[in-house]
């Protein structure tokens, strides 16, 4: 097969310590092998392995990748994905940033780019078409992600550039810091940022003005066109356009898992103050979308009056609303935008650092934790101050926030009794859905290879909605099922919300990947190559010393049942959620130990990857 | 006459227009080639325009290009592209910065409103853009004129039992401080 459109076949790879680049030209047999994005990430991390020491060293590489689709005619085609070893998790890890970022690499003639080393200082990446320079970012040391980005385009006078940047925690190597692009599309979990510190690296800009590659316009044009029509006749368009994401903090808590004061409770009594409704009543005051979206989930914020008034952000989404809101006891909305506006602009993820906030409030409540220990901060549920003080004290490592800066694993370390009360898979902190009620929820998180993100899987409505009469067997198939669909998406460049929310049909896209690369190819074919990109990844935790221990969902689940709402009683059970999960091994043709058997991986045509 | 016109405040900032532009009318995916453009005011997100070309009467391009590459047909201002030296000079004398240049591209480009059927209208999911009627222009702001001289005003009344709402302007509030010098 011969590829004739879709790729650029070139990556940019940049050592940052001998400051030199360097174009490796890409093979069709690579290109179309590992598909792109998060495929092509994993397959680079994997033979970059053995080389790789710690996560924060200048060993550790990042490959920062778009799709075959990305920047194309179709719905939300601005997908870039991160690819490393996590700081937070030491353990494989990708992060994708919505945007305007992946169009732009791909306009500089590059599908993806590769950082290598560590620079002596400060600096930042132009890429300017062709010509690639390493810049003195002295003059945007400690500055907010949003404030180097505007202090960026200023200096280089265009306002036009792409712009990825760490802000204050990144460069303080919190190990849950993100990178933030055009205000506030963050590739927020598993650390990237830390990792761009730890490279010296403050941002990246990129200028690209060249043809995106595609070997039917008119096919694809045509495509798009019905894909736009579809999603607009969607009878929830345009309510989706209007709330986003954050019609989900009705339905979780309606439906009773809806992570509430540390993953304790399950519903929120005030969550009428922290949903969709409220931000577009008082708070709501424009639209924004990621590259040729036409959703437009981000919704602009502005708090008009008391004591964060002037307040002005992009999101909340879902996971901030439910982080900074019920699971840390919030019931103010400005409030919440305040939390969002700190973590985008210090660049640390709102999932983890809500979630790690709400803990060290139980164990203060709980008396795990002084006084002493928390700078003298009376902490308690709903305590808005004493959050936003943490959120500072968080990005700028100083007291409390240098220890909550370590994570999950590095705050069990420290205070070991803690660890009960941190919901979290593999060191990663678990997004906003209570598992203790859908058993294939909690197969998704201890499955997922990043550690607890819902990205891979999401199950749960589907479990609650109709999974009552499925057998084990159907549970495990369909966790597989999601994991192996939705990281196609992530491969492909492309958003995966148009399929998730209104239900965009996910076959569409292998027309899409044969329109632009003029190879003919089914979906079925497509989801055999994500599932190899997930035993790539799988590879590499066993590698890195990860066990069937890593895919359990955290102590909470199996020992505490939910105490008040609609599914009161339940839990998750130890001798089932074991059964399950050699279940799930069998069906993915692991061995018992989690490890991929010999004949998956011919089958899945990996046989040079030899765990 | 119709003319494109735009709503900023529903501008999303997709750049879906430039996209389904610059395919239009260069047959290449490449929104840098497109004949208009969204322009996003950096740290303000809600603040996004796009620029699209006005089709002036007394077009400004046209009276500073050099060559008198620039004309106006059925009120469409066009680019000659073979009397056209390239100089630029429009580019830099459009008020709105509506004319474009790429570095593929021979001589600058702009607007000529697809034949009576703009794409951009067509493919912006926001209706941020739209193609109207000369007339209509301004029409937003002598509303929004009316209604700030008007204060209209809200009561709500019973009627057989039924609560009605009804509209009516106070003008005296419509003053303004300058008016009121007799007391």
């Amino acid at each position: 097969m011969t590829i004739k459109g879709g790729y650029c076949q070139k990556i940019l790879e940049m050592d940052l310590s001998k400051n030199k680049k360097h174009v490796i030209e890409v093979s069709d047999n690579f290109a179309v092998k590992y598909v792109g994005g998060r495929g092509w990430g994993a397959r680079i991390i994997w033979e970059n392995l053995e080389r790789i020491k710690d996560p924060l060293s200048p060993s550790n590489i990042v490959v920062i990748a778009s799709g075959p689709l990305s920047g194309l005619y179709l719905p939300a085609s601005g997908k870039t994905s991160f690819s490393s070893i996590s700081p937070a998790t030491g353990l494989y890890a990708d992060s994708n940033m919505g945007g305007m970022f992946a169009v732009e690499i791909k306009q500089a003639g590059y599908d993806a780019i590769v950082i290598r080393g560590r620079a002596e200082k400060l600096s930042y990446l132009f890429i300017d078409d062709d010509c690639v320079e390493l810049k003195s970012a002295k003059k945007y040391k400690g500055l907010g992600c949003t404030e180097t980005e505007r202090h960026l385009k200023e200096d280089l006078g265009d306002e036009t550039l792409r712009i990825a940047t760490i802000g204050p925690a990144g460069e303080n190597l919190v190990r849950f810091s993100c990178i933030n692009s055009e205000w506030s599309r963050n590739a927020g979990r598993t650390g990237m940022g830390a990792i761009f510190g730890s490279k010296n690296l403050k941002a990246i800009v990129i200028r690209g003005t060249k043809d995106l590659p595609v070997f039917d316009l008119t096919r694809l044009v045509e495509l798009g066109e019905h894909a736009y029509k579809t999603l607009k006749s969607h009878r929830l368009f345009e309510f989706w356009q209007r709330q986003g994401l954050m019609t989900v903090v009705d339905y979780a808590n309606a439906a009773g898992i809806l992570p509430t004061h540390n993953f304790k409770d399950t519903c929120f009594d005030d969550a009428n103050k922290i949903n969709g409704e409220v931000m577009e009543t008082f708070y709501k005051i424009g639209d924004t979308a990621c590259y040729a979206c036409p959703m437009t989930c981000g919704n602009v914020n502005l708090v008009k009056e008391g004591k964060y008034a002037g307040t002005v952000t992009e999101g909340p989404e879902y996971e901030t609303a439910c982080m900074f809101g019920s699971n840390v006891g919030i019931n103010d909305f400005a409030a919440v935008l305040r939390a969002n506006y700190l973590c985008d602009e210090y660049g640390v993820d709102t999932i983890s650092t809500g979630n790690l906030i709400a803990a060290v409030i139980e164990a203060y409540e709980k008396g795990i934790l002084t006084l002493d220990e928390l700078d003298g901060m009376a902490l308690h549920w709903g305590d808005s101050d004493s959050i936003m003080e943490l959120i500072r004290k968080i990005g700028e490592r100083e007291g409390i926030g240098n220890v909550i800066a370590e994570g999950s694993y590095g705050l069990i370390k420290k205070w070991p009794a803690i660890k009960q009360l941190i919901s979290q898979v593999k060191g990663l902190e678990q997004s906003s859905y209570d598992v203790r009620s859908a058993i294939t929820m909690a197969l998704s998180y201890g499955t997922s290879d990043i550690g607890g993100h819902h990205a891979r899987a999401w199950t749960i409505a589907k479990e609650l909605e109709v999974g009552s009469d499925w057998t084990l067997d159907e549970k495990a198939e369909i966790v597989i099922y999601q994991q192996t669909v939705r990281p196609l998406f992530d491969m492909l460049g492309v958003c995966r919300l148009p399929w998730v929310e209104l239900g965009f049909n996910e076959s569409a896209y292998a027309e899409f990947y044969s329109a632009a690369t003029g190879i003919e190819i089914s979906l079925e074919e497509l989801l055999k190559r994500s599932e190899a990109v997930y035993n790539i990844t799988r590879a590499i935790n066993i590698k890195l010393g990860a066990t069937v221990k890593d895919d359990f969902p955290s102590w909470r689940c199996f020992n505490e049942p939910i105490k008040t709402g609609p599914l009161a009683g339940k839990k998750l059970e130890m001798e089932e959620y074991t059964k399950i999960l050699q279940l799930y091994y069998n069906k993915r043709g692991w061995d018992e130990n989690g490890v991929p058997m010999l004949k998956t991986l011919d089958r899945l045509e990996l046989t040079d990857i030899k765990i | 006459m119709r003319k494109l016109t735009v709503i900023p405040e529903r501008c999303s900032g997709c750049r879906l227009c430039e996209l389904a532009c610059a395919i239009n009318a260069f047959g290449v995916n490449n929104p840098k080639k497109a004949k208009l453009r969204v322009f996003s005011l950096y740290p303000h997100p809600v603040i996004k325009k796009p620029i699209v070309c006005n089709q002036c009467r007394i077009p400004k391009c046209s009276e500073n290009c050099p060559t008198g590459a620039i004309y106006t047909e059925d009120g469409i201002v066009k680019i000659d592209e073979k009397t056209c030296v390239a100089c630029q000079m429009c580019v830099t004398s459009c008020p709105f910065g509506a004319i474009f240049v790429h570095q593929e591209i021979a001589v600058p480009f702009k607007c000529e409103l697809c034949g009576g059927n703009p794409k951009c209208v067509e493919v912006c999911p926001k209706k941020a853009i739209i193609y109207t009627p000369e007339h209509i222009l301004g029409q937003s702001m002598r509303l929004a004129g009316v209604l700030k001289y008007a204060h209209m005003k809200e009561v709500e009344y019973f009627e057989h039992g039924i609560v009605k709402k009804l509209r009516y302007a106070d003008t005296e509030k419509g003053k303004t401080s300058g008016d009121n010098n007799d007391n």
